[in-house]
């Protein structure tokens, strides 16, 4: 079963950090910009913010890279998840993730990722210009192919295609 | 300690001693902190008479207390001295990501006192504090030098001075990463004369509130207060922009040097529709929901390739209106400040200054070396390089308005300033208002940044009894959402004749603006309009676990600015200082001058609010004993 998931629009973000802050009083009840399970990478060469979070991949090299095999599926959806009880703090899942998304927690000493909350992510209701979404992997697509077709053409796609079929 | 980071940083740069101070819960409690901790410790630690390029001098750093939370605009912290500009309270706000990040390196604050020999450094890594040597960026400008550090320390935010700093130029800013700084009062000349060229700050302790939760829900509650704020959507979209076309509409801006009120195409120049045509995206401070900065970008022409985060109203008031540049040069002046590390409105109000003394006769080419007119970038530039290097004429003009008007007979008529601070941006001559008479009263000399009526209203421009008032002309809504005391609120607004107290008003201005600046966070129009001391005072309880009034909150921030007033006395301020240069009682422009009695009346009525003196403007015993100095 597919699992919602955190998507970031890279042209609505503004990089006021307000997801971290969030993200760290949630899970530490403290701020620590290091806590944070999210990261806003302030890339002024191109102009933009980047959002590095677990991205839950499927074949996920920190589960392939786990010695103890702490890091799992959560049976029944397709978020990593940790047993950090059993977690020794090698750090070997944080060079392995490709994104840099596993997160060292300084308090634990342990690795840990975004949980989404428990499928209500803070850091999407905090977020002031609706940068960051949670939504379905194939719902975002669609939403993104429509946001492309409304600026390239000012109307919806369903239009655009049914514009194009005519002219066929 | 709850909320704060529980102690200061103490840097002895000439004898590179470097020691920790325990932040006193008393001082936590009474003077909140930014603004009102730097007031203290300079109130208590620099001499009377010091030199303020001298190793007297003392260089405070505060973060406000909210800083590190998700409430919105939380990101500010302060800067003090004695400033070398007005011999007063030197003081300046910036936001951006550093006072979050000095937080986490376990500081609220740090305090720089005595004088390097050789230029310097500081490294601040949570515990391990360095003073290291900086010859290799010293001479260098700002954004070389960032690089150039950026490489030795990865990730680090960085302060530092540009060349205008180095060399003591009376109006050098700090500045705070590439695109924003510590503008006003000369700051940057203090840190030159210690030979500190930066400092460096690298951190993740964490901030610790006491009631996390319930820091976050009044946060959301900020963030609801400020997106159903009238201002909103506009000051998202342009930012300070929203006012360039009202005030030209006033005939209230600073045109050639204050010798014309409006510029004939100023609203093709700079309204806010050049947010759309140069504007590329928004970037927001720490936590701030509203991002009024703007990535103004050049493609083609003369100064293709300039990026900055530009589009604010004062450079652009600054440079294109006071100094006639086009809109692109505006823009790219923004870029050479900043590298040079100098005062975007106090440059552009000397540049200015120059010019007219050219047009008139007072100064000629042999002195410049080149033609000075209105309207030429070419010049105006050449000029900027030459006051930030202290070269030719520019050594002159490095000393600002005030003291460069003794070099040539009959400049004076020119010279405007308040107590030695360039005045930007307005003039009262064709809008009277609170912020006009926030130039009079404000601590730092003549500014518009610390006095706004939270509820100004640009749509009347009415003068209206003889300076007493200004049109309040929101409806009963606004009034009745607007955080302030009962009885206060109806002394100062009067709802049947639409009118707004103007000295009353610039009390609880200025009170409040300096709790912003206490607290950390922002001044900008959404906020002041709907973020009061009743939200503040609760969020300030759930982050410290001290409990704390609305009523103790608005105390604290008062104490902080009699604290100041006190300071300035103490270092020579007299009540004659608190009045507009000569231009503008003299001179009429749109067929006004300001009515230098009536102005005098409004003052004493100020003073009146304050508790002070009517006569001389001096904090009355009582007053004192009521605020517990």
């Amino acid at each position: 079963m597919k699992q919602k998931r955190l998507y970031h629009n890279t042209s609505l973000c503004d990089g006021c950090g307000l997801c971290q802050l969030v993200c760290a009083l949630e899970h530490c009840g403290q701020w620590n910009h290091y806590q944070s399970r999210i990261k806003i990478v302030n890339d002024m060469e191109r102009e933009a913010f980047y959002a590095v979070c677990c991205t839950q991949c499927e074949e996920a090299p920190c589960i392939l890279t786990c010695l103890m095999n702490t890091i799992y599926k959560q049976p029944g959806s397709d978020i990593t998840v940790r047993d950090l009880y059993h977690c020794i703090g090698c750090r070997a899942c944080e060079l392995a993730c490709p994104f840099d998304a596993a997160v060292f927690d300084v308090i634990q000493e342990k690795v840990v990722n975004c949980d989404l909350c428990g499928g209500r992510p803070l850091c999407v209701e905090y977020c002031p210009n609706h940068a960051l979404t949670y939504d379905y992997p194939g719902d975002q697509a669609d939403k993104k192919r429509n946001q492309a077709a409304l600026q390239r053409f000012g109307t919806s796609l369903l239009e655009v295609f049914k514009f194009s079929g005519k002219e066929a | 300690m709850f909320g704060y980071a529980g102690k200061m940083l103490e840097v002895y740069l000439s004898t590179q001693k470097i020691k920790t101070r325990k932040l006193e819960p008393d001082l936590a409690r009474d003077y909140i902190g930014g603004i009102g901790f730097n007031a203290r410790i300079l109130y208590d630690e620099i001499p009377a008479g010091a030199d303020p390029l001298g190793p007297d001098n003392v260089l405070v750093f505060s973060v406000g207390c909210l800083v590190g939370t998700p409430f919105p605009t939380a990101s500010r912290m302060e800067v003090s001295a004695k400033s070398p500009a007005s011999n007063g309270f030197g003081s300046s706000n910036s936001g951006a990501f550093l006072g979050l990040r000095l937080k986490c390196a376990g500081y609220d604050g740090m305090i720089i006192k005595g004088q390097a020999q050789k230029p310097v450094y500081l490294l601040i890594e949570e515990d391990t504090i360095e003073i290291k040597e900086a010859s290799f960026i010293w001479g260098k400008d700002a954004w070389e030098s960032i690089d150039l550090l950026r490489a030795r320390h990865y990730g680090a935010e960085i302060i530092l001075i540009g060349q205008a700093g180095e060399n003591l130029v009376r109006f050098a800013s700090i500045e705070n990463g590439y695109y924003d700084g510590f503008g006003r009062t000369g700051m940057g000349a203090v840190m030159g004369s210690k030979k500190l060229k930066a400092v460096v700050v690298r951190g993740s302790k964490p901030i610790v509130p006491a009631d996390p939760q319930g820091v976050l829900e009044l946060s959301a509650k900020g963030q609801k207060l400020i997106k159903s704020a009238s201002s909103y959507q506009a000051f998202c979209a342009y930012g300070t922009m929203n006012a360039t076309i009202p005030y030209g509409g006033f005939n209230a801006l600073s045109v050639h040097n204050y010798s014309r009120g409006t510029l004939p195409d100023w609203k093709q120049k700079a309204g806010r529709q050049i947010v759309d045509i140069y504007g590329s995206r928004h970037i927001a401070c720490q936590s701030c929901i509203i991002a009024c900065g703007h990535l103004a970008e050049i493609n083609e022409g003369k100064y293709a390739g300039t990026l900055v985060k530009d589009m604010e109203i004062t450079p652009t008031v600054s440079y294109s209106s006071n100094v006639g540049l086009s809109t692109e040069a505006s823009i790219k002046s923004s870029e050479l400040c900043q590298r040079y590390g100098i005062d975007m409105s106090s440059s552009g109000s000397v540049i200015a200054f120059a010019m007219e003394l050219y047009q008139k006769g007072i100064i000629n080419k042999d002195d410049v070396g080149y033609e000075l007119a209105f309207g030429d970038d070419d010049a105006a530039f050449a000029l900027l390089r030459d006051i930030s290097l202290r070269q030719g004429i520019g050594d002159i003009l490095a000393e600002g308005v005030k003291r460069a008007a003794d070099h040539w007979p009959g400049a004076d008529d020119y010279a405007i300033h308040v107590k030695g601070v360039e005045v930007p941006m307005i003039d009262p001559r064709g809008r009277w208002s609170t912020w006009t008479l926030g130039m009079l009263t404000n601590i730092r000399g003549g500014d518009h940044l610390r006095c706004r009526n939270p509820v100004e209203n640009l749509r009347y421009n009415e003068n209206l009894y003889h300076y007493q008032k200004e049109r309040f002309g929101f409806k009963k809504p606004m009034y009745d959402r607007l955080d302030m005391p009962e009885n206060l609120k109806s002394a100062a607004i009067d709802l049947e004749s639409d009118t707004v107290d103007i000295a009353i008003m610039s009390k609880w201005a200025e009170d409040l603006i300096n709790l912003y600046n206490s607290v950390g966070i922002c001044i900008r129009p959404p906020v002041m309009e709907t973020i009061g001391p009743t939200l503040l005072a609760e969020i300030y309880t759930c982050m410290t676990g001290i409990p704390m009034s609305p009523d103790e909150l608005m105390m604290g921030s008062e104490r902080a600015w009699n604290l100041m007033k006190l300071f300035n006395i103490r270092h020579g301020e007299v009540a004659g200082d608190s009045k507009f240069p000569r231009r503008f009682y003299r001179e009429l422009q749109s067929g006004n001058i300001v009515d230098e009695d009536k102005v005098q009346a409004v003052l004493e009525q100020y003073w009146q609010a304050r508790g002070w003196d009517p006569g001389t403007g001096h904090p009355l015993p009582e007053t004192e004993k009521r605020l517990g100095i």
